[in-house]
């Protein structure tokens, strides 16, 4: 009995102390900038990656000697050539090495940035919403298995 | 087939195609024929927003501010979204209720149609944030003939293929006289009008309101009406989600894999297909010229809406398994991709009723004599 009150108590301290952590305090005035709105166009609030998806700045945080993440080539049809390592999409890393991809939504809704795999596999993050025809891929929500080829 | 509004044959929900297939009866969604569409559905539902929501406060400064020819941009281009809206916040209901035969697709376009009554009330609060009178506006909208001439070609497949079904609901297949005048009721004929009313909605959706996006976004581009440029943001978000949508029936038809018949009727419209798309690509510069007439504004002109217009075009017409029907180029306004994404739409809370407000309210509505002898 009272190991099980011992183990209920530290289950308690551990939770406190984990949500003393980085909680953000509730910003009103952050959202409501006074209005010298001439300035800066909406644009500048953007959210967008502000590093490089391909090259992130801090290692990442499990990285085992001799497990470094694999690197597969995307090659494209008109003869483009990048690599994927870092990034969460495909469309993240093309982005990062300034290849010009259509988008909207980001997250397999809209098919904007759809594209044709003409080599290689993907796998899926999350199952696309958007209609795909056959050989179509949906850069947003997925990342390469293998080498690939695409056309934009 | 007459309709009734709860179809009391005993018949297997699942078999079903998605149109002219049994009215549907029970609301269930339990198990899905097409999983897509009650996706969709959980999509649109968690994307629901309010006009009011966003302020626009500046915007009336900004418009008032505006050159008399980019007024004109700014309004005409608000007259045409609106009549775009008001045509998709009643025509899904009206066509495609009647003939639907899946429950999860029948709530699609209900939800679907809903989520377009949210945009036109947004015309409205944009309206009555700029002008004194609204009616201004909104009159012009059924008066002025390159509103109309609009309002003829989204319409005229809609119409078409209800005025044929309405046949269809009283009198069944066969050859009618009605009024004196002969009316074939056939199923090819019904399929190929539905399938060519799909085009023309995703045409609609995919094409002609990016356009009238492009023309939002080019002043929020330069800080003007960017209020106006918030909604639209979400209105895009939407829109994203109606398109696939319709892609989706679209190809599900074409793919005759619940309905054979539909494969045919889409093998022998590819024509007609590719014909609507080019149409609306026509119609969309000529709307551009007219936008454009009395000046050009800063990052927008007609020359490149226009090449907009054929990029758009080529990208949707794609989707659906088709040629390219424009020489191919890159995006002419590259900047439109980053304002068409909406992670980043903030809407101020204490104008919308968050509940955590509300929760504040109550709480301190506690009388200290309830404390009787705490001991503070
Ligand atoms: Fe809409
Ligand atoms: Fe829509």
């Amino acid at each position: 009995m009272s190991a099980l009150l011992k183990d209920v108590n530290e289950q308690d301290e551990f939770e406190l102390s984990a949500d003393a952590g980085d909680q953000p305090a509730f910003e009103l005035e952050a959202l409501q900038p006074e209005s010298d709105h001439e300035a800066q166009p909406l644009q500048a609030e953007l959210y967008l990656p502000e590093d490089n998806a391909e090259n992130p700045e801090l290692p990442p945080q499990f990285e085992f000697e001799g497990m470094a993440r694999p690197v597969f080539s995307v090659a494209l049809d008109d003869g483009r050539a990048v690599r994927f390592q870092h990034a969460h999409s495909l469309l993240e890393s093309l982005e990062a090495q300034d290849v010009d991809v259509h988008y909207q939504c980001r997250e397999g809704y809209c098919g904007s940035c759809r594209a044709q795999l003409l080599e290689g596999d993907v796998h899926y993050n999350t199952e696309p919403m958007a209609w795909l025809n056959d050989g179509e891929i949906l850069p947003c929500c997925c990342i390469p298995k293998s080498h690939i080829k695409i056309k934009l | 087939m007459s309709y009734t509004t709860f179809n009391r044959n005993e018949f297997d929900t699942f078999k079903q195609p998605m149109f002219f297939g049994e009215p549907v009866n029970v609301a269930r969604y339990d198990i899905q024929k097409h999983k897509i569409f009650e996706n969709l559905i959980e999509k649109q539902l968690s994307f629901f927003w309010r006009p009011e929501e966003v302020d626009l406060a500046n915007d009336r400064k900004d418009f008032i501010d505006l050159p008399e020819h980019e007024k004109h941009i700014f309004v005409s281009n608000l007259k045409y979204q609106t009549l775009l809206d008001s045509v998709q916040g009643r025509s899904p209901n009206v066509a495609l209720l009647p003939v639907v035969s899946l429950p999860e697709l029948e709530t699609w376009i209900e939800t679907w149609s809903f989520s377009e009554t949210i945009h036109s009330r947004s015309y409205t609060h944009i309206v009555r944030n700029i002008v004194p009178n609204p009616a201004e506006i909104f009159d012009d909208i059924t008066r002025n003939e390159y509103i109309v001439r609009r309002a003829i070609s989204v319409t005229k497949y809609y119409d078409d293929f209800i005025e044929l079904s309405n046949y269809y609901l009283q009198l069944g297949e066969g050859v009618h006289t009605v009024n004196g005048q002969t009316i074939d009721v056939n199923m090819r004929e019904l399929k190929r009008r539905l399938y060519l009313t799909m085009v023309s909605v995703n045409v609609l959706e995919a094409i002609r309101f990016y356009v009238s996006f492009a023309c939002s976004f080019a002043f929020a581009e330069r800080a003007k009406m960017e209020g106006n440029a918030k909604i639209i943001k979400l209105i895009a978000r939407d829109e994203a989600l109606h398109l696939t949508g319709t892609q989706h029936m679209l190809q599900i038809m074409a793919k005759g894999s619940d309905d054979p018949e539909f494969a045919d009727v889409a093998a022998s419209c590819r024509d007609d297909v590719v014909a609507i798309f080019a149409e609306a690509a026509q119609q969309e510069k000529e709307w551009a010229e007219y936008l454009f007439k009395d000046g050009s504004m800063i990052g927008l002109n007609k020359d490149i809406l226009s090449q907009y217009v054929e990029y758009i075009t080529n990208q949707r017409i794609s989707a659906l398994g088709f040629d390219p029907i424009f020489e191919s180029r890159s995006n002419p306004l590259p900047w439109i991709n980053s304002w068409l994404n909406s992670d980043n739409v903030q809407v101020a809370p204490q104008e919308a009723e968050i509940s955590s407000y509300l929760v504040g309210a109550i709480d301190s509505e506690v009388d200290t004599a309830d404390l009787g002898d705490f001991d503070l």
